[in-house]
């Protein structure tokens, strides 16, 4: 009797080990994921899906005036099923449109990965009649199906604006 | 210095446990759910406390 309640402890332990494992597998594991990348003034940016389900539902990166972030979106499917949706992204600034900058269906297979690549040239965003030490702010937004990813571009000025400088009278 | 082989075998087994379950935690309880963390959280008191039962019982 006493060895069958000591193995009803053992059993008991495993029963809750695997449901640990379970869930982290049901729950943690499956699922469809993204992961943006965003390279800008020589450095990657890695925003991970978890990020998005902080209370801060933004990101930010900066791009130096005239320059380009090359951006990489990678949605990995980890379902048994087919994934697929129709992937906008657009520039937007004060809430109103700025430029569509992709349009596009995604499929993916079950535990596949798809990886979409695009550039936001900053020189295209800004008013031409900008002045050189102005800042901009625009949100990059990247909409997947109902999911929406929104990320705060600043386009810092440029630390190399050449300046005139008058001559000196004579 | 007699230790019972299985002894030591269920002390392997339970590091490689801890160790498969910590290396879960650390690569996926980022994309849980809250419900899915409060349940593993859960689990996971209840595991301890009924392995400390089992070796109480075993004479520990």
């Amino acid at each position: 009797m006493a060895a069958k309640r000591r193995n009803l402890y053992l059993y008991l332990t495993l029963i809750c080990f695997f449901g640990i494992i379970a869930i982290f597998i049901t729950d943690g594991y499956m699922g469809v994921y993204d992961t943006v990348y965003i390279t800008a003034e020589e450095r990657e940016q890695k925003i991970e899906s978890d990020i998005w389900q902080r209370n801060d539902p933004y990101w930010s990166a900066g791009v130096t005036r005239g320059e380009k972030a090359f951006i990489r979106y990678e949605v990995d499917n980890r379902r048994f099923s087919r994934y697929e949706a129709d992937l906008e992204v657009s520039v937007w600034q004060m809430q109103e449109k700025v430029s569509d900058v992709l349009e596009q269906q995604i499929t993916i297979e079950a535990f596949g990965k798809a990886e979409i690549e695009w550039t936001i040239d900053s020189a295209e965003l800004v008013p031409p009649d900008a002045q050189p030490e102005q800042r901009f702010d625009y949100t990059l937004t990247i909409k997947r199906g109902d999911i929406e990813r929104n990320i705060i571009l600043y386009i810092n000025p440029s630390p190399y604006t050449i300046k005139t400088v008058p001559a000196p009278p004579r | 210095m007699n230790i019972r082989l299985e002894y030591v075998l269920f002390g392997f087994g339970i590091l490689f446990c801890l160790a498969g379950v910590g290396y879960l935690a650390a690569e996926y309880v980022k994309n849980l759910s809250e419900g899915g963390k409060l349940v593993s959280l859960l689990l996971t008191v209840a595991m301890f406390a009924f392995l400390s039962k089992y070796f109480e019982n075993i004479g520990w």
